[in-house]
């Protein structure tokens, strides 16, 4: 499904270089709940960024389902996120001035959704992740792991074929973190969504089926484990 | 309604972009209520200011056109230039049918005008005639109107004169008293005659009160010895503004007619003075509406870009989920068109009235005020005049003040890179 081989990124600030990824390749198969581990600095969101079509590789290639991602134009990038991709950020990263149901709305109305149909799935959504009675609320209405609970239903919403979650725990407790872990989890079981996570959260990767450990821009370590 | 692809779609009354952007707008409502009220200020200022200066010029072109030239007038050959008796026209039969054929033209009215001393005593004046037609003077001009004592022409009296206020006060005049009129006639030869004060009247030319006085046409071409010849003739069009079609069809007209060198002029060339004044007077006026204009427009321009460095992380994440730059350009224009039509309607709705109710109610000047407007000519009176033409020009000068104002955040908006939004924290 997604494939990474030999891949660079090499940031230029200032005329300083900083090499974020030194030569990774990696393979991502549907179905996969797999984590990139590794101490902040050792690439994984950037490489979390490369497979989301946020970022371009210095060089190397990814590919999406055999389609290569640097040979695509602005335009169908955004159509690819927009269509196959879903994103957990780290801060949350919900719209303020819209509420939990338009938030989770919001990539269906980019997609052209009719309402009728939006509000069913947004509401249905909403209520699997346990916020049914908050979908009017606003963001800053609502706690960190509500946030972060509609933040996975706006990116499940469109059944994607792929989840990219950057440290989705990294700003709550232990116990929001873990329902919100097992939230996903049951999506990937259930309804065989692609879960690609970075993290050095502990419970994270205990939870992940697959753990990619990457050190300064390096795998250094891919370990699967029984389901 | 679907949308195209990543572009938000239309929801009940707002889209997805519009919603984004009204809200937006009240994210921040100490900044959108600052820069609303600028924008109010600014409205009202340039509502009031236009129709302050339209009503203040209008007046000025109707007592001009009223009391001297009409809104288009016939002269002889070069008489605009000389304003001698030497240049003069014949009102023949055909000339005046066609004048009053012409469409748009409401009355004529034939005039000498020319120059002489008038004397009472030992107080004399140089003075500017005026010799009119009793019956079709008051058809085209507001002179009989202004009368303060006894009557205009016609009068029973011998050779009766209307004076200026000032004029009469110059001369120590009152009614009924006799005045020696001396000047050149027609001829060369040296003209005077008695003439009875039967009237005075106060013009709004503080200059023109000092120095105008009105006999009758046939009494002047007598005097000056002009035989049928008159030096101008004033027409009063039905609207100013059909002034440059009156004036096409009268050339027309006077090119078919008995004598074609008669000239046709509309009001402006009669007393480009006039027209200079008032030209001036609106740069200036306008000069500083638009400095205030700017002002405002960097008042958008700063709200508009602080909310959009504000929301770099945002709007990353927008374009991460999908949404089209050009869509992000939208929203960001949007809300500079908000914050543009907020104080746009408020500001109407505080100009318009206001406006409306000095046009009902003009404002008398007085002291040093008056006598600095009377300095020049002009009638101490402010009127407010409020024409469509402002309402539309004012919007569409806000609107496109808002529009420049956003053009640099909304690009800067759009261009952004979502990875480089997402690390900006």
């Amino acid at each position: 499904m997604l494939e990474a081989h030999d891949v660079f990124k090499v940031y230029d600030t200032r005329g300083v270089e900083t090499r974020a990824l030194d030569g990774v390749s990696l393979e991502i198969e549907a179905g996969e709940f797999t984590a990139l581990a590794g101490p902040s600095g050792s690439g994984k969101t950037t490489l979390l960024n490369l497979f989301g079509a946020l970022d371009s590789a210095t060089s190397g290639s990814i590919r999406l389902d055999g389609q290569e991602l640097s040979e695509l134009k602005p335009a169908e990038l955004a159509h690819l996120r927009l269509h196959q991709l879903g994103f957990v950020f780290q801060a949350y990263n919900l719209i303020p001035v819209l509420t939990a149901r338009e938030n989770v709305e919001f990539v269906m109305e980019l997609q052209g959704i009719p309402a009728a149909e939006r509000r069913e799935r947004s509401l249905a959504v909403l209520a699997e992740v346990g916020l049914a009675d908050l979908e009017a609320k606003r963001p800053l209405e609502m706690s960190g792991g509500q946030q972060q609970r509609v933040a996975v239903a706006r990116a499940i919403v469109t059944n994607p074929r792929l989840v990219l979650a950057d440290e989705p725990t990294a700003n709550l407790d232990s116990h929001t973190a873990e329902r919100l872990l097992d939230l996903m989890e049951e999506m990937n079981r259930e309804h065989g969504v692609t879960f690609l996570f970075s993290t050095h959260d502990p419970m994270v990767i205990e939870k992940a089926r697959r753990v990619v450990r990457l050190r300064d821009g390096r795998i250094f370590a891919d370990e699967a484990r029984a389901a | 309604m679907p949308g195209d692809d990543g572009q938000p779609t239309e929801d009940g009354f707002f889209d997805l972009e519009s919603r984004l952007a009204w809200r937006n707008v009240w994210r921040n409502p100490r900044r959108t209520g600052l820069t609303v009220a600028a924008t109010v200020f600014a409205v009202f200022l340039l509502i009031n200011m236009a129709a302050m200066s339209a009503g203040v010029h209008g007046k000025m072109i109707e007592d001009g056109v009223r009391i001297q030239s009409g809104h288009v007038q016939l002269s002889g050959e070069g008489y605009l230039e000389e304003r001698t008796l030497e240049r003069s026209l014949r009102l023949e039969p055909a000339l005046a049918r066609a004048v009053e054929e012409t469409p748009g033209v409401v009355a004529m009215a034939p005039r000498l005008v020319a120059f002489g001393l008038l004397s009472k005593e030992s107080a004399t004046k140089g003075v500017g005639l005026f010799g009119v037609d009793p019956e079709r003077e008051p058809t085209v001009s507001t002179l009989p109107e202004r009368m303060v004592e006894g009557r205009f022409l016609p009068d029973d009296t011998e050779r009766p004169i209307v004076l200026g206020e000032r004029l009469a006060e110059h001369l120590g005049a009152s009614l009924g008293d006799e005045l020696l009129l001396f000047s050149v006639a027609y001829t060369l030869e040296n003209a005077y005659d008695l003439f009875t004060v039967c009237g005075i009247m106060r013009l709004p030319d503080p200059q023109l009160d000092r120095s105008l006085a009105i006999i009758e046409l046939g009494d002047a071409q007598a005097f000056f010895a002009y035989g049928d010849r008159v030096s101008e003739v004033a027409i009063l069009a039905e609207q100013a503004g059909d002034v440059p079609t009156m004036v096409a069809s009268l050339r027309e007209a006077v090119a078919a007619g008995p004598d074609p060198t008669v000239e046709v002029h509309p009001w402006n060339e009669v007393m480009p003075e006039l027209e200079q004044l008032i030209f001036i007077d609106a740069a200036g006026l306008y000069l500083m509406l638009a400095i205030l204009v700017v002002v405002v427009g960097f008042g958008i321009l700063n709200t508009i870009l602080m909310s959009v460095l504000e929301r770099k992380r945002e709007l990353g994440v927008m374009l991460a989920l999908g949404l089209r730059p050009r869509a992000i350009f939208r929203v960001v224009y949007k809300e500079s068109m908000l914050l543009a039509a907020v104080g746009l309607v408020i500001g109407m709705a505080l100009a318009v009235p206001f406006a409306l109710w000095f046009q009902a109610h003009p404002i008398p000047l007085t002291g040093d005020a008056a006598s600095a407007t009377e300095a020049f000519g002009i009638e101490p009176v402010v009127t407010f005049l409020l024409e469509w033409v402002n309402i539309v020009g004012s919007s569409l000068t806000i609107f496109v003040v808002a529009a420049l104002a956003a053009l640099y955040p909304a690009i800067k908006a759009s261009r952004a890179r979502p990875v480089d939004a997402l690390r900006s924290i």
